[in-house]
């Protein structure tokens, strides 16, 4: 699996919001159910509930849009995610699939027909007396099954995300045959439309609703894309840092990596990057503090999660402690060596991008105040998120007495109960972390020894193997975290 | 061979877009002149506990000194919810607050209902399906009451409060 598709599940599992799969399930066909209800037609049920997927996927998208401008802009690549729309729009991993890409002439996309062997909705349906809306009654064959609730939610995802990348094609997402209506699986046919013709065919899917006799309410249409700013740099390094390329910038060599910036800030910004970096000039220090700042930020735009979990006034105060601790422990347990390694690396970065002044200027730097400055821009910008540094007290356990005297958390647990239950996971994170800063601490002197022979990769891979390596190490203790994440979420 | 619903009890689902298909729901009731919406709801959640119990119980008995632990069991196995409760014994109701409700979570202008009825239908079913079986006589008959709170009227957190009588009072 890709680092994208890795991050991407894991992300919308551990900040999505879950229920017992079953729960989801029954709640799902007691939805079709009250639908049939209205219509007190099985046919037009299933067109009513297909809709209200679409509606409420699309409602949802729009809620967490920044996280879909990072998502791969063309339709063959939102279809080879499709695991991932998968997650998104059910929060479970797709077991046991198969893809086939169905040739289509006169057309610059094929179709693409999945099957799906294990189908969560259907999931013993008919085995139980609730479960009384009867397929038996559907006669015509183009007619979806159960799934074309979920159906519409994945078609609206998938074409959010070609809307919001700007793309002129829309995905038709249809189910073809349906375990709860007597098939061997769940099939879907997907197919890519230019624009004009997916607007012919929501018209004619609205003319079939119309039809039904059943009053929706307005009718969803797709909003136009905002124009971009000129000072939205953000959007515009979107469009080129996306996290689909994850895998393509762990394989680039560190003059690649500035080749890749000096073309960004040619082609995005329109002008040549010494002359970026002249606006830096004898504020080198700010420069460095910008780095720590917009590097949180930066973070926070794959899809607001940062700010989202901030939120949280609890979360913020973890995120707090856990940025102070690592603040303090940086400077106490990295080697100066190391710190010098890494200024060394802006250096060499910075050299050749950057003008020769500037770069004396930071050579002066030692690597205590590189670290500093970047601890600073980073801080300020956790402040901005959220986070209060000056409500922090001296250290964490402080704070969860004053819970415990505030009775700030009620319930039937006690406070220090609930606390003991959750120091374990706090701690693992806490060590996890501070893991995954001494794994990437070791970065800087294997590519610095490594850039003129193997480049970046050989440096993240060089302990044993790919997966054993640095980079398997690091999305190793990801995992931890996230697991240790979830649990502190039931 | 497709997933079994018993399969289904050990996984979870993320129910971001499922909780917005709840007020479409809601939506096209109103505007297709369905009046009872908050009877309707409990309904669908009624429905649901009558299922769930078929593939998980939480006890073979619900009486007022382990109601609580019950309905916690409930809401954490059932909902990922964990839940604070407080019982009026004056009144026979027992309030239970959901922080971070499954069903609730943003406030919309155009819809009067909340999606925590279904949950509030579903915990009264299940409860009840409990007891009907039970030979206790302090076992507790549980119904549906009222929504107290909701965060999708705008409020932080969602109280769902049931009525409770004692069969031996009965």
């Amino acid at each position: 699996m890709g680092a994208f598709q890795w991050l991407m599940k894991k992300i919308t599992k551990v900040f999505g919001r879950s229920t017992n799969a079953l729960f989801y399930t029954l709640l799902y066909r007691e939805i079709l159910k009250e639908i049939n209800e209205i219509s007190k037609n099985e046919e037009d049920s299933l067109v009513i509930l297909r809709e209200i997927g679409r509606r409420a996927g699309y409602e949802s998208c729009e809620r967490h849009s920044n996280i879909f401008k990072f998502m791969p802009g063309s339709p063959k690549k939102v279809l080879d995610y499709f695991e991932i729309l998968w997650v998104i729009a059910f929060g479970r991993e797709l077991d046991d699939y198969s893809y086939e890409e169905i040739p289509k002439e006169d057309s610059k996309y094929n179709d693409y027909v999945l099957k799906i062997s294990k189908c969560p909705v259907c999931a013993g349906y008919g085995q139980d007396e609730e479960d009384s809306f009867d397929f038996n009654k559907i006669k015509s064959k183009s007619t979806e099954g159960l799934a074309c609730g979920l159906c519409g939610m994945l078609e609206s995802v998938a074409n959010y995300i070609l809307k919001i990348k700007r793309s002129d094609y829309r995905i038709e997402i249809v189910e073809q045959a349906c375990i709860a209506k007597g098939g061997d699986c769940l099939q879907f046919i997907c197919k890519i439309h230019d624009y004009k013709q997916w607007q012919e065919l929501m018209d004619s899917r609205a003319k079939i609703r119309n039809a039904l006799g059943i009053n929706f309410g307005e009718r969803l249409e797709e909003e136009e894309i905002v124009q971009e700013t000129k000072l939205d740099i953000i959007d515009k390094l979107q469009d080129v840092i996306s996290i689909d390329k994850l895998e393509e910038y762990l394989d680039e060599p560190l003059e690649t990596i500035k080749e890749r910036i000096s073309d960004i800030i040619r082609d995005k910004l329109s002008m040549e990057p010494d002359h970026f970096f002249d606006y830096f000039r004898n504020y080198e220090d700010d420069m460095i503090k910008i780095i720590g700042y917009l590097g949180i930020h930066l973070l926070n735009e794959y899809g607001g999660l940062l700010e989202k979990s901030l939120k949280n006034e609890w979360f913020a105060k973890v995120f707090g402690y856990i940025f102070r601790q690592l603040k303090e422990m940086t400077l106490l347990f990295i080697p100066l060596d190391v710190i010098r390694d890494y200024n060394e690396l802006l250096v060499s970065f910075l050299d050749g991008l950057a003008p020769v002044e500037m770069v004396d200027n930071i050579r002066q730097f030692t690597g205590r105040d590189t670290i500093n400055y970047i601890f600073e821009g980073a801080q300020m910008a956790l402040e901005n998120l959220g986070i209060e540094f000056s409500e922090l007290k001296e250290n964490v356990w402080e704070e969860l007495k004053k819970e415990r005297e505030d009775d700030l958390i009620p319930s039937e647990i006690s406070t220090i109960d609930k606390t003991r239950e959750r120091v374990p996971q706090i701690i693992s994170i806490v060590q996890e972390i501070l893991m995954i800063f001494t794994d990437i601490l070791t970065l800087p002197i294997r590519v610095l020894i490594s850039e003129s022979h193997y480049g970046l990769k050989t440096a993240i891979n060089s302990v044993i193997s790919e997966e054993e390596g640095l980079y398997g190490s690091i999305r190793e203790r990801f995992d931890n975290i996230f697991d240790q994440i979830e649990e502190i979420r039931k | 061979m497709n997933f079994s619903r018993k399969e289904l009890i050990e996984s979870d689902a993320t129910m971001n877009q499922m909780r917005n298909a709840i007020y479409e729901l809601a939506r096209l009731m109103e505007k297709n002149g369905v009046s009872d919406l908050n009877i309707r709801l409990r309904g669908m959640g009624q429905e649901m506990g009558k299922t769930f119990i078929n593939y998980w119980k939480p006890t073979e008995n619900v009486t007022l000194s382990n109601v609580k632990d019950v309905l916690t069991t409930i809401y954490q196995k059932i909902l990922n919810s964990s839940i604070s409760i407080e019982i009026d014994e004056s009144q026979n109701v027992i309030k239970v607050r959901d922080q971070n409700c499954a069903l609730c979570k943003y406030h919309y202008d155009d819809i009067d209902i909340a999606g925590c009825e279904i949950i509030i239908g579903m915990v009264s079913e299940i409860v009840s399906h409990i007891n009907k079986e039970s030979n206790d006589i302090s076992a507790i008959s549980f119904e549906p009451f009222e929504i107290l709170e909701s965060q999708a009227f705008g409020n932080k957190t969602c109280i769902q409060v049931y009525k409770y009588k004692i069969k031996t009072r009965a």
